[in-house]
């Protein structure tokens, strides 16, 4: 019974961080992941990443859906961007 | 000196034997204007994704290119007068990365 208790709590509390009205504290924090070790190279030539970004319309999508960091998304539209003009997108 | 990749275009119904007359057209105005080819890629045939003066497909060629801002304006110059070509795009690069080749890739997905 204990443990069952305890399940519930935690759960619970996940559900309290999505609310709207949320502490600062609590918000969900994604990384940035084209920054960091290991990342991948943000390139005109590399379709296969710019594809993830650019929504069903060929629109490039906001930094605030994909979390992307603000230096990579610039980085991200100019080569999307030359790209488009190569026909490859 | 700088470091510039260069990308041509050239339309679908130039046969082979006409590119490689294309490809060495170029390659002798980098090297007349003091420039030199760090490597050379050829992409082949591929799909555009919207058409560009009727063409479906279009005929990609790569350059990676060691030279002066004056070598790529002769170069450019002699594109624009290019009736085969139908785009081209030269980007200065810091460094040049050769190990990377992402088309030879893009070429088997596209196929499945």
């Amino acid at each position: 019974m204990k443990k069952r208790n305890t399940k519930k709590k935690s759960s619970q509390n996940n559900f309290s961080k999505l609310s709207v009205f949320q502490n600062q504290k609590y918000k969900f924090k994604k990384k940035c992941p084209l920054t960091g070790k290991g990342a991948p190279v943000v390139d005109y030539k590399n379709i296969k990443l710019l594809r993830r970004y650019v929504s069903e319309n060929g629109k490039i999508l906001p930094s605030r859906i994909t979390s992307v960091s603000l230096k990579k998304q610039r980085d991200l539209s100019l080569s999307i961007k030359r790209a488009r003009n190569l026909a490859l997108l | 000196m700088n470091f510039y990749e260069h990308t041509l275009i050239a339309r679908q119904d130039v046969s082979p034997s006409q590119m490689k007359q294309i490809q060495e057209k170029y390659t002798k105005i980098i090297e007349n204007n003091d420039g030199d080819i760090v490597k050379f890629e050829s992409w082949g045939l591929m799909n555009l994704s919207y058409l560009i003066k009727k063409n479906k497909k279009g005929n990609y060629l790569h350059f990676k290119i060691k030279g002066n801002g004056s070598t790529i304006k002769e170069l450019e110059k002699n594109e624009k007068l290019d009736k085969n070509l139908l785009r081209y795009l030269t980007v200065k690069v810091k460094k040049l990365d050769l190990e990377t080749d992402y088309f030879k890739k893009h070429e088997d997905s596209q196929k499945n």
